[in-house]
């Protein structure tokens, strides 16, 4: 399996705020590919920094063989990379169905063949029944699945979850778990920012642990389970997983 | 894949928000359709030629409200200085048709040109600019535009202006006929208003909203949001520069009191913020619904006691936006 994304001596500071502090680490396509942390470990930056919202301080971000360090997000997009926002950030004025069309735009060459793409996204999604309502009538949680329906309308090669099951509910969690764990077969190469841990210790095989802007694990869930850094840093002393 | 929203359950309430979803495309309905009659049959009619005055003035005014709301409508770049690209493109065909002798079916296309790239212009040096920054941004825009006009007198006139003579011909675009004006003026309207349309319906349009409401967002979708912005408002400044040679050719005297002063600019905004920002027939209702209220009343009251038909047109206004539930969005 060739490397998708690789990410050398990364760094990014506001002022004297380090907030993600020469990280390192690559991503194989086909993975899955979980991250978790404390609040403000840094995981909301490093996307931001490997989708193109902000650049980095030092560091070097390569995609496909390119190094890709500052680009744009409109460049990231065109060159399959998607990634959803942790506050969810819905077109407001338009409908559901246009938020995702306006994704499938990037390959679709009609507006008539964008809706159709979207119609298909939001049915898998399981958003079909409200596709053309207004945004501003959903839910926290449906909201949040809009991301993911937006992300994938790009079609994309590598998509970035950033916390896509905060405000589900049990059973939305589990249907959203199956989802993202189809993903990796169908060609779509998957990080996932999350904290809703029992989904994500479940289907990921592989997760790095961030915390204060450095990496301080990097392993399989069982391993990390054990792993004393981590315990301390994000679970807290005395925990485990039973 | 099934049709899932084929099957799916009656829909949900659909609040009408206070910008429009995106319409079928080439869609029109009975309503454009009558409204379009109304205005047909009211250019053939022989009326009274204050009122036919009225409507020329009317039809142009919703052209370039029309003009406005792609740039304010639906690309977000709320303009208080669009009398700027309605005095580039007056002055720009005045000029070349007076001093030049070139047709004004010529010169509108150069002076709407013109007025593109002075939009285009903004928008690029307006780039980091958002919400009142801008807006101020265009304000400035349209002043540079009036001092200009004002002080550069050898090519405008200054604060004389230039007079068109009236010889009326087909190639110097002046008439005999007010009719020939109003029809004109009306065609200027319904192409403007297709353009609109069609902007709308297309993918273009749906970038164009997206930026307009989360410009993080449509980037992260694959957008150019600079790129959209730009084009919006250089299509903008195209079809208002257009508005502004027409109102030259009718008026026939061009000076910058009457083509780039600030009220201008204001009732270019206010027009589509009234009648419904971000959608089609909203700029068009507004003015049909303030311009002949404004005419009628200045030439009625006017003279009653000063300032009176100000007073009762503030008034007016005032119903007419509490009855409206659009205004001018927050950013």
């Amino acid at each position: 399996m060739t490397t998708l994304l690789e990410v050398h001596n990364l760094s990014c500071s506001f002022g004297a705020l380090k907030a993600v502090a020469d990280v390192s680490f690559s991503v194989r396509e086909g993975e899955l590919l979980g991250l978790i942390g404390p609040n403000g470990a840094g995981k909301s930056t490093l996307y931001n920094l490997i989708a193109g919202a902000i650049k980095p301080t030092s560091g070097d971000i390569i995609y496909k063989g390119r190094a890709v360090t500052g680009w744009k997000p409109y460049h990231a997009a065109r060159s399959g990379l998607a990634r959803t926002f942790q506050i969810p950030k819905p077109y407001g004025n338009l409908s559901v169905i246009d938020n995702v069309a306006l994704s499938a735009l990037l390959h679709d060459m009609t507006i008539a063949a964008a809706r159709d793409s979207a119609e298909a996204v939001l049915a898998d999604i399981g958003l079909a029944n409200v596709a053309e309502a207004p945004v501003s009538i959903l839910t926290a949680g449906q909201l949040k699945r809009l991301e993911v329906a937006r992300a994938l309308a790009l079609r994309p090669s590598l998509v970035l979850f950033d916390e896509i099951m905060a405000g589900l509910t049990r059973t939305e969690v589990m249907e959203m778990t199956g989802l993202v764990a189809t993903l990796p077969a169908r060609g779509i190469t998957v990080i996932w920012v999350e904290h809703v841990l029992y989904a994500i210790m479940k289907a990921a095989p592989r997760i790095i642990v961030l915390d204060r802007g450095e990496i301080i694990a990097d392993g399989a869930p069982e391993q990390l389970a054990r792993d004393p850094a981590v315990i301390k840093a994000y679970l807290g002393e005395d925990t485990s997983f039973a | 894949m099934e049709r899932a929203i084929a099957d799916r359950p009656p829909a949900l309430v659909n609040r009408r928000s206070r910008w429009r979803m995106m319409p079928e495309r080439g869609a029109v309905s009975l309503f454009e359709l009558s409204l379009l009659a109304i205005c047909v049959a009211l250019v053939a009619l022989p009326v009274p030629h204050f009122y036919k005055d009225v409507m020329i003035v009317t039809f142009i005014w919703a052209g370039v409200a029309l003009a406005w709301n792609i740039a304010g409508g639906f690309v977000g770049l709320i303009s208080f200085g669009h009398a700027a690209f309605f005095a580039v493109g007056a002055y720009t065909s005045t000029i070349l048709g007076v001093r030049h002798g070139v047709t004004p079916w010529i010169g509108i296309w150069i002076g709407a040109l013109l007025a593109a790239g002075l939009g285009a212009a903004l928008a690029l040096i307006g780039a980091r600019l958002r919400g009142p920054f801008f807006i101020l941004s265009t304000l400035a825009a349209a002043e540079v535009v009036r001092i200009g006009a004002l002080n550069w007198s050898t090519l405008t006139g200054g604060a004389e202006g230039i007079w068109i003579t009236p010889v009326p011909g087909i190639a110097n675009m002046i008439f005999e006929s007010q009719t020939t004006y109003a029809a004109l003026m009306l065609s200027y309207l319904v192409v403007v208003y297709a353009i609109t349309k069609l902007v709308e319906g297309s993918r273009y349009g749906l970038r164009m909203f997206a930026v307009r409401d989360d410009e993080d967002a449509a980037s992260a979708a694959g957008v150019t949001p600079l790129l959209t912005r730009t084009g919006a408002m250089a299509i903008s400044a195209f079809l208002t520069g257009i508005g502004g040679s027409l109102f030259a050719q009718y008026f026939q005297l061009l000076d910058p009191t009457h083509v780039v002063s600030p009220e201008l600019s204001f009732q270019f905004a206010m027009l589509p913020a009234l009648g419904g920002l971000g959608t089609a027939i909203g700029p068009v209702l507004g003015a049909f619904a303030i311009m002949p209220a404004a005419e009628l009343l200045r030439s009625y009251l006017g003279a009653v006691f000063q300032g009176l038909h100000l007073v009762i047109f503030g008034g007016f206004l005032i119903v007419v936006m509490l009855i409206s539930r659009v205004g001018l969005p927050g950013r």
